[in-house]
């Protein structure tokens, strides 16, 4: 199969203060297809994902060098519009974030600042794309209500409508559907399928079924560098690397486990945010905890407190119908 | 007994003996001011000025105070808020979380804080010298609005710092400028940023040494920026001042004023913000 290239990454590196996190990345990626970038936590995937669309410049202490193509234009040159840029990339958090404004107006917060100003337009793209993310039948009732009253599966969906509103060429999705029921994530499925006839797609997955699922090309990343890249029936078929073979077949040991245990079932907030605080200051720098949550609240909460309080949150995951797995790092 | 249950329970007398202190005194202050004050309380005292002879214990009123205050108040923390809002959005949303400049803004507005308003007081005498004002309403709004930027600076500051990273980026990802993350940002802390001019007001309106020299005092009502005002601090402090026992329960009667004053707009405040919190992501 042969790819037409969208965006192309030319030896990218980038260090967090004195840390390399990307180590010369250079990839290409094809053209309204769906890529998923997989790897263990901690080996850079969301890292690369930012800084596709340079969200990655909010950081502190970050240096970036090489070059990223988008449509031949390198995005790292001084003179790029970082607000054109970021209109052609859409991006879907792990966690969903609302806009603290209603239904209607989190969709049409793209389109307003990028200068559609009548309501009969701006009433056509709601509609438009909260159809296509799947959620106009569950809020087309309550379109002036608050955002954050949505359960955060159906907040993952507005967020999509949200990003699909600005009319972006890419999506970018950084573990959409992880902290999602099995519902909502099939959901977003379901949508990245029908998207990718116009939207090129990366994905980055924690779930290799979701990849052989989903993905047309696949990339291995562990510890800051691309192992092993290539159309995804060749890769899960035939993977060359002994590392990718090692991950694909389970056997992978991951390179970063938790050092401690903390179980706040039955707990909520902010109860929990106390316990969590307090484990994690036991812990050394650098050490990560891995909590167990069953207040669905938290998962959002928790992971915002424990980042205000300055460490950083490396995953949400949901293990079962109840419970979700959230993993922080002490800073 | 053991030692250590014994220490735990000087430690916990300890405690209990500070709290006590605290509330106490709180307390006490409020019953005095309702104890003193309310006796003395009557309508005219609302709704007239002093004319003459009020200071010696006839007719009158203190609306020039009470009028003096609100506007004098309400006056600086408009400016105050005018000055914050431009220094708290850049420092948190323009800056990045470790850089040394926000580093040294803050560091700058603590030390402010810690200044007495008796300092701010002099200083704004300096200023009106030096630009040839006398004591007036503009040269008050001036001196308290400097005296309650860092005060409202530093606690919108706490604000934003606790408005999530992603929030931030959402809307930057989204193709905005910072200024458009900005507003985003605003609506987000809007119930909190309400709650700091809430603080930065009750500051204002409640001191005395920064308004002594440079807003002066007057029995009229206040009608011009460039003349005296009468603030109730002040009001207060003069009728303390008397030797006539019933002008010193006026002298009650107007704190007692002051402070409902005070927790009427923090009561209207808190309605108010309640209004936008509808949509605030939690
Ligand atoms: N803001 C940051 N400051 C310092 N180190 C960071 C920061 N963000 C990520 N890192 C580090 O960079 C590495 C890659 O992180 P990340 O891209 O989040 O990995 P992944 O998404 O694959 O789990 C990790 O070792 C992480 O600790
Ligand atoms: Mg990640």
């Amino acid at each position: 199969m042969e790819f037409k290239t969208h965006i192309s990454v030319k030896n990218l590196n980038l260090w967090y203060g004195g840390q390399q996190a990307l180590n010369d990345i250079s990839i290409d990626i094809p053209d309204k297809k769906v890529t998923a970038i997989i790897g263990p936590s901690g080996c850079g995937k969301s890292t690369f994902l930012k800084s596709l669309n340079r969200l990655i410049d909010l950081q502190d202490d970050v240096k970036v060098n090489g070059q990223v193509l988008v449509d031949g234009e390198n995005i790292y040159d001084p003179h790029v519009e970082i607000t054109h840029l970021r209109k052609k990339i859409g991006l879907l958090f792990q966690r969903p974030q609302a806009l603290p404004m209603s239904i209607y107006d989190n969709v049409a917060y793209g389109p307003r600042i990028h200068g559609t100003k009548h309501r009969k337009d701006l009433d056509g793209i709601v509609e438009r794309y909260l159809k296509l993310s799947g959620l106009w039948d569950e809020v087309k009732d309550r379109l002036q209500g608050p955002a954050s009253k949505l359960s955060i599966g159906q907040q993952q969906r507005l967020c999509l409508a949200r990003s699909l509103a600005i009319e972006p060429e890419v999506i970018l999705g950084d573990e959409p559907t992880s902290a999602l029921d099995p519902i909502s994530a099939e959901h977003i499925e379901q949508r990245f399928l029908e998207l990718k006839k116009q939207y090129t797609i990366i994905l980055v997955t924690h779930s290799l079924r979701q990849a052989q699922r989903l993905a047309d090309y696949v990339i291995f990343f562990y510890l800051g560098n691309i192992v092993e890249h290539g159309p995804a029936a060749e890769f899960f078929r035939n993977p060359k690397d002994a590392k990718t073979q090692a991950y694909i077949n389970g056997r992978f040991i991951e390179g970063r486990k938790a050092d401690k245990e903390l179980d706040l079932k039955g707990t909520v907030c902010p109860a929990n945010f106390v316990k969590a605080k307090l484990a994690l200051e036991g812990l050394d720098e650098g050490k990560v905890l891995r909590i167990i949550v069953d207040y669905e609240p938290a998962v959002s909460e928790l992971p915002r407190a424990m980042e205000y309080e300055g460490h950083k949150v490396l995953e949400v995951k949901r293990l079962s119908a109840t419970d979700w797995e959230i993993v922080i790092q002490r800073l | 007994m053991d030692k250590r249950k014994l220490e735990e329970s000087f430690f916990k007398g300890v405690m209990l003996f500070s709290t006590f202190v605290v509330v106490g005194s709180l307390l006490t202050i409020i019953a005095t001011i309702f104890i003193k004050g309310l006796p003395a309380l009557d309508l005219n005292m609302l709704i007239q000025t002093p004319k003459g002879g009020y200071y010696l214990g006839k007719e009158g009123g203190i609306l020039n105070a009470i009028l003096g205050s609100i506007i004098l108040g309400f006056g600086s923390v408009v400016l105050a808020f005018l000055v914050c809002v431009p220094i708290v959005f850049y420092i948190n949303l323009y800056r990045k979380k470790k850089s040394r400049f926000a580093w040294l803004v803050r560091f700058v507005l603590d030390v402010l804080w810690g200044i007495p308003s008796i300092v701010y007081g002099a200083f704004g005498f300096t200023l009106m010298v030096f630009f040839g004002l006398r004591a007036s309403l503009l040269a008050g709004i001036v001196t308290v609005g400097l005296l309650i930027i860092p005060i409202m600076a530093r606690s919108m500051d706490e604000v934003l710092k606790t408005v999530p990273m992603e929030l931030k980026e959402v809307p930057l990802a989204l193709g905005s400028t910072r200024l458009e993350t900005s507003k985003v940002v605003f609506r987000q802390a809007l119930p909190g940023i309400l709650t700091a001019v809430l603080i930065a007001f009750g500051r204002g309106i409640s001191d005395a040494a920064a308004v002594l020299f440079t807003a002066g005092f007057t029995d009229y009502l206040p009608y011009s920026l460039f003349k005296p005002v009468a603030t109730l601090p002040l009001s207060v402090f003069f009728q303390l001042g008397t030797p006539f026992p019933e002008v010193q329960e006026r002298g009650y009667a107007s704190a007692f004023v002051l402070t409902v004053l005070i927790l009427v707009i923090s009561i209207l405040a808190r309605v108010i913000s309640g209004r936008f919190t509808k949509n605030i992501v939690k």
